[in-house]
């Protein structure tokens, strides 16, 4: 067949598609290639997450308004951002309270929506590890990666709150990002700053906090033999690969850890080129040893 | 600025807020707060408190049922939270320390002590929909990679922020 196994609302958020777009672009051409069938809309608008500092009823309205938009066009949403998905999983969970929906279907009314709660809200990650599942995915992998091992990084969001995300997978002891990376033919890699937040939602407010957490993983990682680190989310990505250079001048260290974006990895296990269908190119820590590694060819 | 992890000797009753505790419980999402008993697992399990220990969720949970008004909205660590949301994950009393957080926040926003990147953010999201404007070179650079125009839409976002009064919150910087 080359129907779609599944067919979704992309939900881009405000960062990937403006800074991090070898996220857009191998979530894109790897859902091409695995059936996912995903639908740019003209009407969304950012998830709310950061609104909730300075009101959460603004922040609620924002993720109702997404989620109502996907709604009308009878569509379940994809996200990339971790962030996205969970301020729209909690947004689903407060409405699930008679009382708050019917309050913010009387805003939402105002401006011409309405909220069910038809729409399901999934990560890339889960969409391809519910819907596409391990197996198939094992049978369309083309290159051998089998000599990349690998540090996956969940993201804060991907799984937590817990309450919001239906029994996927486990918060406090998660694996599927592992399985996800396993089915690449890559080696995933437990660490012992598995846990760590990046801290890119407290990051525009207080720099050097964040700088802490991410030194701490990146010293962690330093003493491991890998040759990248993988995030599902381009805020976690932005934090450890683009500031890389921030925390080597602030701690003096000279970290080199790649860190790519987990359909950039999948993306090349199933033969795609890493440039082009990829965006290897646009990563901030060069990826040309990881490529080297895993034998395939082409300069980036 | 009045932090909270400075010692400044003990706590005098008189500039105790009585009402302060009740007035954040009143808020649904903050009403589990009365059920905690300041274990401490939040903390212990909290990402930012290992690297930066003047950030303690158990210590801003006790100040709050305290009356400690002042020192909590006024501290500028309460917005050091990275959201990680191990706090509630890991608390053996279901109480919600993420959406307390976010309560007191609020109330600090309208208190004036709002941080500019989120006030930014809010009236960037009232214009285009999203947190950042789109420039030509990101047109170009999209162009080049084959992908679509960003398209985006702030009108219905604009009139859902105005509805709840965050349009009119200033930053602490503009005060």
């Amino acid at each position: 067949m080359n129907g779609s196994i599944h067919r979704y609302a992309l939900f881009l958020g405000c960062t990937t598609p403006t800074q991090v777009i070898q996220y857009e672009l191998s979530s894109r051409w790897v859902c091409k290639e695995l059936g996912i069938e995903l639908v740019d809309m003209a009407n969304f608008a950012c998830c709310g997450i950061n609104q909730i500092n300075l009101s959460q009823e603004a922040g609620l309205l924002l993720a109702a308004m997404n989620l109502a938009h996907a709604e009308k066009r009878g569509l379940d949403i994809l996200t990339l951002c971790a962030a996205c998905t969970g301020a729209l999983a909690e947004a689903k969970e407060s409405l699930r309270d008679p009382e708050t929906r019917n309050r913010v279907n009387r805003k939402l009314n105002r401006v011409g929506l309405q909220y069910t709660g038809r729409t399901q809200v999934k990560h890339i990650s889960r969409a391809l590890y519910e819907d596409v599942g391990l197996d198939r995915i094992k049978k369309k992998i083309k290159r051998d990666l089998s000599s990349l091992r690998v540090a996956p990084h969940y993201g804060c969001h991907y799984l937590k709150p817990g309450s919001a995300f239906e029994g996927f997978d486990d918060p406090n002891n998660p694996k599927t990002l592992h399985e996800l990376v396993s089915a690449t033919g890559a080696l995933a890699v437990q660490y012992e700053t598995l846990h760590l937040c990046c801290g890119g939602k407290s990051f525009p407010v207080s720099r050097e906090p964040a700088f802490s957490l991410i030194q701490k993983k990146l010293d962690n990682l330093a003493k491991r033999k890998i040759e990248t680190l993988v995030v599902q989310c381009q805020t976690c990505y932005l934090m450890y690969s683009d500031q890389q250079k921030e925390i080597n001048k602030q701690f003096s260290k000279q970290y080199a850890i790649p860190v790519v974006l987990y359909p950039q990895l999948l993306g090349l296990a199933l033969g795609g080129d890493p440039q082009n269908d990829l965006g290897f190119d646009l990563n901030a820590v060069p990826l040309d040893n990881l490529l080297a590694k895993a034998g395939v060819d082409g300069k980036i | 600025m009045i932090r909270h992890g400075e010692s400044k000797g003990p706590i005098q009753a008189s500039n105790l807020d009585l009402r302060f505790a009740s007035g954040v419980m009143r808020h649904k999402e903050a009403s589990g707060l009365n059920a905690c008993f300041s274990c401490g697992t939040c903390t212990a399990g909290c990402p930012l408190s290992e690297v930066f220990p003047e950030f303690s969720p158990r210590k801003l949970a006790k100040m709050v049922k305290l009356g400690m008004k002042q020192e909590v909205l006024g501290s500028p660590f309460i917005w050091y939270c990275t959201t990680c949301h191990n706090c509630e994950q890991h608390c053996p009393q279901n109480v919600k320390f993420f959406n307390i957080l976010n309560v007191l926040k609020n109330m600090a926003a309208q208190g004036g002590y709002a941080p500019s990147p989120w006030v930014e953010q809010t009236r960037q999201i009232m214009q285009t929909g999203l947190i950042f404007r789109v420039n030509e070179d990101l047109v170009e650079k999209r162009k080049a990679r084959s992908l679509p125009a960003i398209r985006s839409d702030g009108t219905k976002a604009k009139k859902l922020i105005e509805s709840t009064g965050a349009d009119r919150i200033k930053a602490q910087s503009e005060r």
